[in-house]
């Protein structure tokens, strides 16, 4: 067992910090208070992400050829924990460095890893995901969107909801029916300024811009955009999450959070108190303990191997770590909530949606029942 | 990162874990508060899995492997002074010992033990017991308990060694044997729920059960990964902050596991109290999860 990184480990993080520290604006917690979907963030995160690009700092994990440089597993975490940490100035970009991109060049046609993949690496292009629809949540497999054949062209007809970034996003990786059952899901890369799409903004909670419906009707595209085979939807998509399966590093911004919150009790002498000190020792405990779990699921993809019900253990873990530091703060610190403090009030926004989002909470604990705990179904 | 021991490291918990093997049955018509495990410290002793920590190679990790596995046995044993603290604070005192920090309680093996080492704040000392010396108490927490004479610790020798280092050392122990008896709670009560058939299935197939023990699941694994960490890294920080998330998950799922197991958890002849009540009895070691707290915070932030 070993719990230090290495030199090169620790070096790729020393080249990250710095070049946030170079790119970032002094005000960029104001600016990104809105959270990575806002239209401020989104707009910085086309230069900033062109400027990753050449410094090799976008996709490092990706293909020599694609632009990445043979990063490993963890220094891609790595870098996922930097940038969420930072304020995530990639905007809604991360989605496409951890999954779409490698999606895309496993699965598409020499035509699509050639339109798709170089705006990625180069960081000037933003995707979104159209996978929940109203009445298909957590069982995905439900979803009705429809796409049916004529001659050469689809036509989709249907309605993706909790849809992030997809007011500004340029693409859409699009789950559709085509037939019955999991085998019947079909994947569509469409242009969101295709005739027949309607986005519409859900105002929430979670920062600005960030939730949406996306409407499509009559809808048509050439068969060039289907996206892998026919019908070939969920065994694409059980890979490309397998890359996001521990998730976003959140426990980076709690722990950040949570050091905030001391700075500014200490600050006012409040941080004297006993209880207040205990209480930020536990949410320190949570996402600590978030971050080994996390850990311990890289160390299985380092090694090359294949998924396990540990990844779920460590997106609960992660879930109950953005809580616990939000309700230290929320007790102790509830100005923040009411503008005193930018990074604070962001972490808060984002933070409720750790057990929601990429399979809620209860998913994960279905999981770790069934596969982990063998309990009988 | 490497979340695998070496193999070395390997073979030594292979080892541990046949030794472990062997005294895994609860003795049949038991109906006792606690089992003490002498032919199980026997074999430890006479193996070496007590002086792990010393063989570079091996270290706190292993060490902190070697109290997971025996604390998953039935009986108990002093393991984690022995296997954790003897070797750096006191390698010369008899074994077993049995370690103090609040002489005004009944003390986990003082009955067997043959010296205890006492901490009051700055302060180290050892006792080297004596007939007379010990009362064996009885307790439901499922350890021997005793409490010492006031002439016995009016014997207490101060030795050289660093207190905050023993805390941090003592911390590890508690949590690696938390975190060994909540490990095979978990496993009985899984068993527990599959087989015990309900409203014509399984209990275990009832999702308000399996949420909670999937919630345990992730106490076990979180603490585990904690505690080896700061085995590893011998940070004072970690070692609280283990302690204090062991101590904390540690009164939540005592509740879930007896839970589960209905009556039958209540009786003497089943054996989840063995690993329960022990989890029961550490709880208050150190001072409890608040104080783990509060150093870890005074580790992390400075002192108020």
């Amino acid at each position: 067992m070993n719990f230090e990184w290495t030199e090169q480990q620790n070096a790729f993080r020393a080249r990250v910090r710095d070049f946030i520290a170079r790119e970032l604006p002094e005000d960029f917690e104001h600016l990104s208070r809105g959270g990575p979907a806002s239209k401020e963030v989104t707009e910085f995160s086309m230069s900033f992400c062109g400027k990753a690009a050449k410094e090799g700092l976008l996709v490092p994990h990706w293909p020599v050829e694609w632009g990445g440089a043979g990063a490993t597993a963890y220094e891609h975490f790595i870098l996922g924990e930097e940038m969420w940490a930072a304020g995530e100035p990639r905007g809604g970009q991360y989605m496409s460095v951890n999954w779409i991109g490698v999606t895309i060049l496993k699965y598409g046609t020499e035509e699509q890893k050639r339109k798709y993949v170089p705006p990625m690496a180069e960081g000037r292009t933003l995707w979104c995901q159209g996978f929940s629809e109203p009445g298909a949540g957590s069982d995905l497999a439900s979803l009705r969107t429809r796409a049916e054949r004529k001659g050469d062209r689809y036509v989709v007809n249907g309605q993706k909801i909790w849809t992030s970034y997809a007011g500004l996003a340029e693409t859409c990786f699009l789950l559709t029916r085509t037939g019955q059952g999991k085998g019947g899901i079909s994947i569509f890369l469409v242009p969101m300024d295709t005739k027949g799409i309607t986005v519409r903004e859900i105002p929430s909670l979670v920062g600005a811009g960030d939730i949406h419906e996306v409407f499509f009707d009559n809808m048509e595209v050439p068969e060039s955009y289907l996206f892998g085979k026919e019908g070939e939807a969920w065994s694409i998509i059980t890979y490309a999450l397998s890359n996001e399966r521990v998730g976003i590093p959140r426990y980076a911004l709690a722990r950040k959070a949570v050091e905030r919150a001391v700075d500014l009790l200490k600050a006012r002498g409040e941080f004297k108190r006993a209880d207040v000190r205990r209480r930020a020792a536990q949410a320190l405990a949570f996402c600590e303990a978030a971050r080994m779990l996390t850990y311990r699921v890289l160390d299985d993809r380092a090694r090359g191997l294949p998924p396990s019900p540990e990844a779920s253990v460590a997106r609960t873990a992660v879930a109950a770590a953005e809580r616990n530091a939000t309700e230290f703060v929320v007790e102790f610190v509830p100005e923040a909530i009411s503008g005193a403090d930018d990074l604070l009030l962001e972490h808060h926004q984002r933070a409720i949606v750790a057990s929601i989002a990429a399979g809620a909470a209860e998913i994960q604990l279905n999981l770790i029942a069934n596969q982990l705990l063998r309990l009988p179904r | 990162m490497d979340f695998h021991f070496t193999e070395y490291q390997a073979t030594v918990e292979s080892a541990v874990i046949a030794l472990a093997d062997r005294h895994r049955a609860v003795p049949v018509h038991t109906a006792s508060f606690n089992i003490y495990g002498a032919a199980l410290d026997e074999e430890i002793a006479a193996s070496g899995f007590h002086e792990v920590l010393q063989d570079g190679e091996l270290g706190a990790v292993t060490a902190v492997g070697v109290i997971l596995e025996i604390a998953k046995a039935p009986a108990s044993v002093e393991i984690m002074a022995s296997t954790l603290i003897r070797p750096l604070v006191c390698p010369d005192a008899p074994r077993p010992l049995a370690l103090i920090d609040n002489s005004n309680r009944p003390v986990r093996f003082l009955p067997h033990a043959k010296s205890a080492l006492v901490l009051d704040g700055d302060k180290v000392s050892l006792i080297e017991l004596a007939a007379g010396d010990v009362t064996a108490v009885e307790s439901l927490f499922a350890y021997p308990y005793g409490t010492l004479s006031k002439a016995a610790l009016a014997r207490a020798k101060p030795i050289k060694a660093d207190a905050n280092e023993l805390r941090r050392l003592w911390q590890i122990g508690v949590a690696a044997e938390i975190c060994g008896a909540l490990d095979a709670a978990l496993t009985l009560t899984t068993d527990y729920v599959t087989q015990r058939q309900q409203f014509g299935k399984a209990l275990g197939s009832f999702q308000a059960i399996q949420h909670r023990l999937a919630e345990v699941a992730v106490a076990y694994h979180a603490m585990k990964w904690l505690i080896y960490r700061a085995a590893f890294s011998g940070s004072a920080e970690q070692a609280a902050l283990a302690c204090a998330y062991a101590q904390d998950a540690a009164r939540q799922v005592c509740y879930d596991l007896h839970q589960f197991s209905g009556a039958n958890g209540l009786t003497l002849e089943y054996s989840l109290h063995f690993w329960t009540y022990r989890m029961k009895g550490l709880l208050s070691e150190l001072g409890g999860a608040g104080s783990q707290s509060l150093r870890a915070a005074n580790l992390a932030w400075g002192e108020a």
